[in-house]
Order: structure tokens, then C-alpha cells, then sequence
């Protein structure tokens, strides 16, 4: 009995942070989302939709294509990083592919900001390789703008993950397939995505749910109408001292996080299964 | 041998100057706030009340950090602390008022002698709210609109003449919206001012009538269609970014920004600014000492320090291109003309009398910005 009660001790502090800095903020501002001037109700969600409907579904759109392209641009690395043939280009592409991760996402919105910019970085080297013409130069500093800095460092993330994955896929089943003829792009498809897909999933629902949260990158890159949900929270509370609807907007985006991250549970229990 | 030089240790303790005290000023605003307390205020007061040392606390840029100090305050009152950690506050014009209201701040401007000379009308009311006594301007803001005069020879001179010239420039002007800094909220509110149908007298003196917030569907609607033609910038620096790159001719901006940025290098030098009719808005940051400081008396020093005219001189005009928190005349006295005049290259100080505009008191101004939301997507 007192070993139990010791275990119990021992686990006490880690369960208090959690029970106070995590659970309950967020139950706080789950029954915040319901309070309005004196009662309940719903006023709140009704101003949250009347109000941002647009950014909502601007949000959802914005990061399902950016986890779209992530998943696109990790099987590529992961694929030439497992079948590649030059032995230089993979080792460079090893040690390159990974730097973004290290990098906050506020100092990426920077980066890019000055590098999408109408007359940044991109335009001018293209205009000065002669790619085009500085007429036809235009600002990327919009929801483009925001996909490219999700996917820019999102990406080796989820490749990081799939490339493990698919480095301890069977090789022979590979090698048979490559024996019989298959291309390398076949063998990709059909024999090593199939194998590691549940790596992908969850690798792409964290960066699902991470996109979700992000308030640095729509504030730095485009922080105007239709912008992110992160955006018009901050708004909310630094504009209004609106907690009401913020927590309304939070409670929504946690409702959008948790779709996916139910599959990300599935996917666990599966697995442990 | 041992117990004299205890002793004598002792005694030293004893002889120390026993009034030491730590003073924590909170600072809303950018990084530049947090350095002028730092690197400018704090020494400055320090050698002047030897002992005594500053704490310069920064809680963010714009209203996110003045609403950052409202909550610590809610939080302290709430837990019904008897000395609060804060002793002097510098915070956003909007946030004076709740802060007033509740009763969190010392009535302090009579106890200090800088506090007669201060005899503007944003030092007495705030937003509609009255702050007479609770507030020593530390600094007054003022928005305009910069332009380029490569681009823009005949630069407009109303919001009338602004939709025209950006309807035969598409693209050319650029403003930051309302979420991503005040110089965009502040061409918006001007915008209401301009072409809203209601009186723009009562938006800025109140009081607040309802049916009001419904004249201004018109007014917003051709921003709206303003809006499509203009480019939107991310933030305040945005627009500043945009222009010194050519890619916008015009937009809203802050004053004291603008001269900073072209003083860094990092505008071209002849760019221009103008306050076009009827008028944009400005805003002061005031200082404020809560109620419950541990440190009044010395609060109250940093304060009259800090609104000194030789410091405002020096600290305020000289390095920020800030305009003045107290009256301008205290303040001419103490710099040389061509430091002055630098404030006043572009608009002339007529231009901001009759130009320089407050901004809508709170409620009228969180119902344009909500209308705003609400028509401009």
C-alpha cells in the first residue's frame, strides 16, 4: 500500500500542472464561450458565426491545403530519401530538409514577408534572371502567403516522421518490386506509401492541429478579411476585451482540432490493438 | 578583532541609505517604450534619486499590452491585494477609462507640479470617460497619411479627394485594415468621421445613442468598395514597408514612425505626409500610478520627472518625434528651432488643431469596429 501511495506522490505534481495550467483554463474557457451579460446562452456563438463565418471556413480551407501539401512534399522526401540513387543528393538532402523545423514560426512570417513581398526577394531574383517583367510582379503576402509559410515548415516535420517510417519498411518487397521492372515512383506509390500511411496520418494531424493554433503567421503575413481564426481571437480580446466571443471562436477551433485529432486516437488504438 | 569588524559591518548596514526602493514601471507599446524607460528614464531618475532603482516592465505592442495591465489590475483587485506590484503604468488612451472607472488609480496630477502644465482636453477626458487628475500625458500620437511625391505630385487633400485619386490609382493606396495595428483604425474612424451620416462631434464627445451606431451603413459600404481598389498591408510597419518598396503611392501611417523610420534610413528622404479634411485621429499614452502602490511618493517623482519640460525636450521630441504630453510651449522653450520645427515639417501645428482629431469614445468606437467587421470582408 504505501508503495502505491508513493507512485501516487511521485505522479501528483506532474497531474497538478496539468489539472491547473491545462484543464482547467480550458474549462474555463469552454463555460466562458456560454456566458453572456448576466446569464447563458448562445450570443456568443451567434456573433461568432455572424461575424466570422468567412474566417472559419477560410481557416479549415487554409490548412487542409496546407496539410494536403505537406503530405505531398514529405512522401517526396521520404521517397528520395529511401529509393534516391545519388548517394550526394540524399546525403544533402538530409542535412537539409530539416533546418525549417528549427525555426519559430514568427521568424518564418518574417522571413517571408520580405521575401513574398511584391518587390521582395522572390520577385526581384526572378525579374533579374529575366523570368519576368517587373509589370507582372505581384504580392504573395495573402492566403498564399500563409500556405507557404505552413507547408514551408511543416513539411520536414511530417518528413521527418514518414522518412523513419519508411526507412524500416521491408527492403525485399522493394527490391522484388524493382526487379520485376516497377519504376521508382511506382514502388513509391504502391509499395512503401501504402506501408507507412498511418506515420502520415498522424504526422499530418499534429501539423493539422499545430497550423490551427498558429496566431504569428496570419498577423505577420495577412492579418486582414477573410483572415485566420487565431487572428480575429487576438482581435477579440485586444480590441474588445471580448472574452465571450473569443472563447466562443476557441471552442469552435478546438471543435475543428479534435475532428482530427479523433482519427489520430483511432489510429493509436488501432495500433496498441 | 573578529567581533569589531562585525561591528563595523553592522553599523554600515545601519548607515545605509534605508529608503532603497525598487520602482516597476509597466510599459504598453513596442520595444522603443521599454527602451526609453531602460536606457533613458530609469538612469536618468536614478542619478537624480540616488538609492532608488527602476524596473522597466514591457507587456507588448499596442492594445494587446495595455490590456495586459488592465487584467493584471482586475487580477489584483480581484484578489484584494493590499499592494499592488505595479507603480507606474504607461497605457493606451482607451484603457484610461475602465481603469479610472474602477477605481484602481491614484488621483495624482495635483500632488506633482508638472501637473499644471498640462492643459489639453485628452488630459482631462478619455474617450468619453472623465480622467481629470488620474493621467500625465506621457506623449501625443497623431496619424496622417504619408505619400510619395515621385508618384504623387498633387497629393489630395480630404478623404473626398483620397477616393478619388486611389479610384484612378487601383492598387496605389495601401492601409493595414483594423486588425493588424491602429494607424489603419485610425484612417477608419476618419472615414466615419468624413462620410458617416450621424454628427462626428458626438462619435468623439458621446454621449452614446444606439440608434446612432446605424447611420453608418452608407459610410461603410463605399469603404467596402474603397477597400477592393486599395491594397492591404500587414500592419502598421506594413504600410511603411510597402511604401519605402514602391508598392503602394500612399497610406495611412503613424507620425512619430514615419520621421523615426526616415531618420533609420529606412524611408527615402523625401517622402511626405498630409492630414487630410476633416481630420484623422491621434491618441496620448498616459501614465497612470495605481491606487495601491507600495511606492507613491517616489511614483509620483518618476512621474514628474518624466513629464518635466526639459525631459519631454530631450527624451519625448528630441528622440521619439513624439509631440508632447504637456502644453507645447513648456516644451519649445527647452530645444533648439530646428529640432522643433522637425515636427513640424509636413503638417503645420494649424493643421493639428484643426486636424487632429480624438478618437471615437469607446463604445462608438467598438461599434464602428464591429460594423467594420461586419460590412468589409
Amino acid at each position: 500500500m504505501p508503495r502505491r501511495l508513493l507512485g501516487l506522490l511521485l505522479v501528483m505534481p506532474a497531474l497538478a500542472v496539468i489539472a491547473l495550467l491545462f484543464i482547467l483554463p480550458l474549462v474555463m474557457s469552454a463555460v466562458g464561450a456560454f456566458q453572456l451579460n448576466g446569464g447563458w446562452g448562445l450570443g456568443n456563438f451567434a456573433k461568432a458565426f455572424d461575424l466570422y463565418l468567412n474566417d472559419i471556413l477560410f481557416s479549415v480551407g487554409i490548412v487542409s491545403l496546407s496539410t494536403a501539401l505537406i503530405g505531398f512534399g514529405a512522401i517526396a522526401i521520404g521517397g528520395y530519401l529511401t529509393l534516391g540513387a545519388h548517394p550526394v543528393a540524399v546525403t544533402i538532402l538530409r542535412w537539409l530538409y530539416r533546418w525549417p523545423m528549427f525555426i519559430p514560426f514568427i521568424v518564418v512570417g518574417q522571413i517571408l514577408r520580405t521575401f513574398l513581398a511584391k518587390n521582395g526577394m522572390m520577385n526581384n531574383t526572378a525579374i533579374s534572371l529575366g523570368l519576368m517583367t517587373p509589370i507582372d510582379a505581384m504580392s504573395f503576402l495573402d492566403w498564399r502567403g500563409i500556405v507557404i509559410a505552413f507547408v514551408w515548415k511543416q513539411t520536414p516535420f511530417v518528413a521527418l516522421l514518414v522518412a523513419g517510417a519508411m526507412a524500416s519498411v521491408n527492403r525485399e518487397g522493394i527490391e522484388a518490386a524493382v526487379n520485376l521492372g516497377a519504376s521508382r515512383l511506382r514502388v513509391l506509390v504502391e509499395i512503401i506509401v501504402p506501408q507507412v500511411t498511418a506515420t502520415l496520418a498522424v504526422g499530418l494531424i499534429l501539423s493539422f492541429v499545430t497550423m490551427m493554433s498558429v496566431l504569428s503567421v496570419p498577423l505577420m503575413i495577412n492579418a486582414q478579411s477573410p483572415t485566420m481564426l487565431t487572428a480575429d481571437i487576438a482581435f477579440r480580446v485586444n480590441a474588445y476585451g471580448d472574452y465571450g466571443v473569443a472563447n466562443a471562436l476557441g471552442l469552435i477551433s478546438l471543435v475543428l482540432a479534435s475532428s482530427v485529432a479523433w482519427i489520430y486516437l483511432r489510429i493509436s488504438l488501432k495500433e496498441r490493438a | 578583532m573578529k567581533t569589531l569588524s562585525y561591528a563595523a559591518f553592522a553599523a554600515a548596514l545601519v548607515a545605509m541609505p534605508v529608503h532603497a526602493e525598487e520602482l516597476t514601471v509597466a510599459t504598453a507599446g513596442d520595444q522603443n517604450m521599454v527602451d526609453y524607460i531602460n536606457q533613458y528614464l530609469g538612469p536618468l531618475f536614478e542619478k537624480t534619486y540616488p538609492g532608488n532603482t527602476v524596473r522597466a516592465v514591457g507587456t507588448g505592442p499596442g492594445d494587446a499590452g495595455s490590456q495586459k495591465i488592465l487584467e493584471r489590475f482586475d487580477a489584483q483587485a480581484g484578489a484584494k491585494a493590499d499592494k499592488w506590484d505595479t507603480d507606474v503604468a504607461v497605457v493606451h488612451e482607451k484603457f484610461v477609462g475602465p481603469m479610472v472607472t474602477k477605481g484602481y488609480l491614484a488621483k495624482y496630477r495635483g500632488d506633482i507640479d508638472t501637473g499644471k502644465l498640462v492643459t489639453r482636453d485628452n488630459a482631462k477626458m478619455a474617450l468619453g470617460t472623465n480622467v481629470d487628475g488620474y493621467v500625465m500625458p506621457m506623449f501625443n500620437s497623431q496619424t496622417a497619411v504619408a505619400y510619395n511625391p515621385t508618384l504623387v505630385a498633387n497629393p489630395p487633400k480630404s478623404y473626398a479627394e483620397i477616393v478619388e485619386w486611389a479610384k484612378a490609382h487601383p492598387k496605389q493606396f495601401g492601409y493595414n485594415g483594423i486588425k493588424g495595428g491602429a494607424s489603419g483604425v485610425s484612417f477608419v474612424m476618419g472615414w466615419i468621421y468624413a462620410f458617416g451620416e450621424g454628427d462626428a462631434t458626438t462619435l468623439m464627445n458621446g454621449p452614446f445613442k444606439e440608434e446612432d451606431t446605424k447611420k453608418w451603413d452608407k459610410a461603410l459600404k463605399s469603404l467596402a468598395d474603397f477597400t477592393t481598389n486599395a491594397t492591404l498591408t500587414p500592419g502598421n510597419a506594413g504600410t511603411l514597408d510597402l511604401l519605402s518598396r514602391g508598392e503602394i503611392a500612399m497610406g495611412p501611417v503613424w507620425v512619430d514612425m514615419f520621421y523615426s523610420w526616415k531618420a533609420d534610413g529606412r524611408l527615402p528622404p523625401d517622402m511626405k505626409l498630409f492630414l487630410p479634411a476633416p481630420g484623422m485621429p491621434g491618441q496620448p499614452m498616459h501614465y497612470v500610478i495605481p491606487e495601491k502602490t507600495a511606492h507613491k511618493d517616489l511614483a509620483e517623482k518618476f512621474v514628474a520627472l518624466a513629464t518635466s519640460p526639459k525631459v519631454q525636450a530631450e527624451g519625448i521630441v528630441k528622440r521619439f518625434n513624439w509631440y508632447p504630453g504637456i502644453d507645447a510651449q513648456h516644451v519649445k522653450a527647452e530645444l533648439d528651432g530646428a529640432t522643433w520645427n522637425k515636427l513640424f515639417v509636413d503638417i503645420s501645428p494649424e493643421d493639428l488643431a484643426s486636424k487632429g482629431k480624438p478618437f471615437p469614445i469607446a463604445p462608438y468606437n467598438n461599434a464602428i469596429l464591429e460594423a467594420y467587421e461586419k460590412s468589409v470582408k
